[in-house]
């Protein structure tokens, strides 16, 4: 059985807004183990970022604990959460960041600086995690010179410089077409099938939630709705429909002939 | 990639933005390379006005303390009596613009009568005629029968020229044009070898000697006037005699005097018998009142000057020039407050260009700096970045201004500082070898300096702005667009 790695516990978050208070996350409960692909869904202003932003250590809660290994980040000092953020979290947004006057191996770079590695050590790690997102012989090239799809691999990569516990991911397919939008899905759920990084990804499309293991439905800053992803099968290795054995790479169920993989409306929003 | 990488390609990244900045920047920083370099050649002219200054009238007054045991005696309306030989006044003397404030007016006193010897202390404009013969032999008493006299000096003065009436300041005045002023000294070697009574500037061939006759010191006005050369015979009033030597002009009083034997200069001026001055050594400077005294008792016609008095001139001298300087000084105050001024707001603005310009960037890079800190960045390694750029931007300006500043220093800093007024005091003239005009140059000093300066003023301008980058809070950044 897997350990927790996230621990949320009756967390709340309130915004002023002028003078008016507005509550962006309600007295919310979640728990999440390592290993675990989750999705966020809800509608828009249903407090999907600000949740993301608070496990990811930039949001601070107003209250309620935020668990990461045990410790509460939620009242860590600033000094202590940079290197948090920097060694166990890897941010993927919906518009990329990144920097524009660097390259793509000098974006994938800048993570690990301050981290004691030398140059050379730099470079190899980011070329690395370049071919590994299927971007090797374009290191060198500006994020303007890349499509969406290949600005957002060269993010994830960003994300995974120090090798972190979690990817959060905030609409990461929020600007890309649907061809991209299914890469992307593909690369992250084979990344938390292979080195298995938890990932956290808030998302509009339903498709692309049904790609993952767990799909959490936030409304009004509250979790209202829990489903289980397709995602699930492929780490079972079981066909959700008729429960036979599948291979981790069968787009359609050797058994029952049914996509494994089908898209269906999950949650009505 | 390094901070230092970044913040290099952050300002290249704007070219148009950073060369307006850079542009605006290095011309202040042009500014605070001249604006010193301006004040460093003002004060260094003054020092060295004041140097020349106190110079001249120490050495001045070294020459009359030398000549401290002199009296000189002519009769009235002599000028001669007021002077003391013009080879030893040197450097005081107006014709060349020594001091001749002092005066009403730039009259050339060889341009009058009398007077030929005297006159650096300006006799006046309007001197008497000629100095009135006294004869000799009436005055071998102040040698006999004076105590304290070492020795004395007869000497026998006569100007050649053409008369001229002129007017001025409603009146007329017979003026004479003096073509050359002939000089007699008895060239004995008893005078010779203890007394200062040669002219000490010899330019060519030889000076008088003890025992010369028939022969004589040409000065080079002299020299030109006659056409002749050392070794030459010169006619003087009808008589050859052999120029042994010229001697330059130490002073505008003996520009015309050519120095011979005093029995020649009686002989060929129809004088014999008889002289227009008598110089007294006393054997000691303090017997010098006693002495003087004694002469004008025993010669109540006889106009007697003394070294002494000669020190009061020098005195009243002495406080004009004090006056020169106390204005220059004043003079050099104001520019250098002005100056203060400047660089105060020269300072301000480096700063203050640095500041808007990086609260532009760190506005501009919000979101940016929001990513950078959610994906790891400290507080202060962001504060860092911002600061290097900051400064960095400062240090290319300060470069290029520092390059501009040296070769437009003297331009820009007569633009910037109000002129220095170094000869502020009416009517005083100061000798062209007195005035000196600093070059306005940057030194390395200053270089270094300014260099210091634009690292200082870009670390000051953008510390705010990078204190506002270091305070962006990411989530609210990413929301920013
Ligand atoms: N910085 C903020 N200041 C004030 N209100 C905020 C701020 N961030 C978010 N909110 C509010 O909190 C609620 C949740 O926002 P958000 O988490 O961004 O929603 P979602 O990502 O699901 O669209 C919204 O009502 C939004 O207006
Ligand atoms: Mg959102």
């Amino acid at each position: 059985m897997s350990k927790p790695v996230l621990q949320i516990e009756n967390l709340s978050k309130n915004y002023m807004l002028g003078k008016r208070e507005v509550s962006a996350l309600k007295n919310l409960n979640l728990t999440v183990n390592a290993g675990e692909f989750v999705a966020i869904m809800g509608p828009s202003g249903s407090g999907k970022t600000t949740l993301l932003n608070v496990i990811g250590c930039i949001d601070k809660p107003t209250s309620g604990q935020v668990l990461l290994d045990g410790i509460d980040v939620g009242k860590m000092p600033e000094n202590q959460l940079y290197k948090i953020r920097r060694d166990k979290m890897g941010f993927v947004f919906q518009t990329f960041n990144l920097l524009p006057y660097l390259n793509a191996r000098e974006n994938v770079e800048l993570p690990m600086e301050g981290k004691g590695k030398s140059k050379a050590e730099q470079r190899k790690r980011a070329s690395e995690l370049l071919a590994m997102v299927g971007l090797s012989g374009r290191e060198g090239h500006r994020p303007q010179r890349l499509s969406a799809g290949e600005q957002q691999r060269v993010a994830i990569a960003r994300a995974l410089a120090n090798n972190p516990a979690f990817i959060l991911a905030d609409e990461p397919t929020g600007n890309l077409d649907s061809q991209n939008k299914a890469e992307i899905i593909k690369l992250l759920a084979n990344l938390n099938l292979s080195q298995g990084t938890t990932i956290i990804m808030v998302t509009h499309d339903s498709q692309a939630a049904n790609h993952t293991e767990r799909m959490l439905l936030l409304k009004d800053g509250k979790i209202v709705k829990e489903k289980a992803g397709l995602h699930l099968a492929k780490k079972n290795n079981k066909c959700p429909n008729c429960g036979s054995s599948v291979q981790r790479t069968d787009e359609v169920c050797p058994s029952c002939k049914k996509p494994i993989f089908q898209t269906e409306e999950l949650f009505s929003t | 990639m390094g901070i230092i990488n970044r913040a290099i390609r952050n300002i290249s990244r704007r070219k148009i933005r950073a060369s307006l900045v850079i542009i605006a920047l290095a011309f202040s920083m042009a500014i605070l390379v001249s604006i010193p370099a301006g004040v460093v050649a003002n004060q260094k002219s003054a020092n060295d006005l004041a140097n020349n200054l106190s110079n001249t009238i120490g050495q001045t007054g070294e020459t009359i303390n030398q000549t401290l045991n002199q009296i000189d005696c002519s009769l009235a309306p002599s000028f001669s009596g007021f002077g003391f030989r013009a080879a030893d006044a040197g450097t005081f003397t107006p014709g060349q613009g020594g001091i001749g404030g002092t005066r009403s007016g730039g009259f050339d006193p060889n341009q009058f009568g009398g007077g030929t010897v005297g006159g650096q202390f300006g006799g006046g404009p309007f001197g008497g005629g000629e100095a009135s013969p006294m004869n000799q032999t009436l005055y071998n008493d102040i040698n006999n029968s004076i105590s304290g006299v070492a020795a004395v000096e007869p000497i026998l003065q006569a100007s050649e020229g053409s008369n001229e009436t002129v007017s001025m300041f409603g009146r007329t005045f017979t003026r004479q044009l003096t073509s050359y002023t002939i000089e007699g000294i008895p060239l004995t070697s008893d005078l010779i070898d203890n007394y200062p009574v040669l002219s000490t500037n010899v330019t060519a061939g030889r000076n008088l000697k003890a025992g010369d006759s028939g022969v004589v010191l040409l000065s080079e006005n002299n020299s030109a006037y006659f056409g002749v050369g050392v070794g030459d015979t010169v006619s003087i009033l009808g008589q050859g005699f052999t120029v042994v030597g010229i001697h330059g002009t130490s002073s505008a009083s003996d520009r015309l005097v050519l120095y011979m034997n005093l029995s020649d200069a009686q002989a060929v001026t129809n004088n014999t018998g008889y002289i227009t001055s008598l110089r007294v050594f006393t054997q000691t400077s303090d017997l010098v009142t006693q002495v003087s005294t004694a002469i004008s008792t025993l010669h109540p016609e006889l106009t007697v000057t003394t070294g002494q008095e000669r020190l009061t001139q020098l005195d009243s001298l002495q406080s004009t020039y004090n006056t020169a300087l106390e204005s220059a000084q004043a003079s050099i105050g104001q520019t250098q407050t002005t100056a203060l001024e400047e660089i105060i707001v020269v300072v301000a603005a480096t700063s203050l260009i640095v500041l808007f310009v990086m609260l532009y960037t760190v506005r501009e890079r919000t979101k940016e700096i929001g990513t950078l800190k959610a994906i790891g960045f400290s507080n202060s390694s962001v504060m860092g970045q911002f600061l290097l750029e900051g400064v960095l931007l400062s240090v290319i300006a300060g470069a290029v201004g520092i390059a501009i500043g040296t070769l437009a220093a003297p331009t820009l800093s007569a633009l910037l500082l109000p002129s220095v007024n170094l000869f502020g005091v009416t009517g005083v003239r100061v000798a062209s070898n007195v005035a000196s005009t600093a070059v306005v140059s940057v030194n390395l000093e200053i270089v270094l300096l300014a260099f210091g300066a634009s690292v200082a003023l870009g670390a000051l301008g953008s510390l705010y702005p990078a204190w506002r980058a270091a305070k962006i809070r990411p989530a609210e950044a990413m929301k920013y667009e």
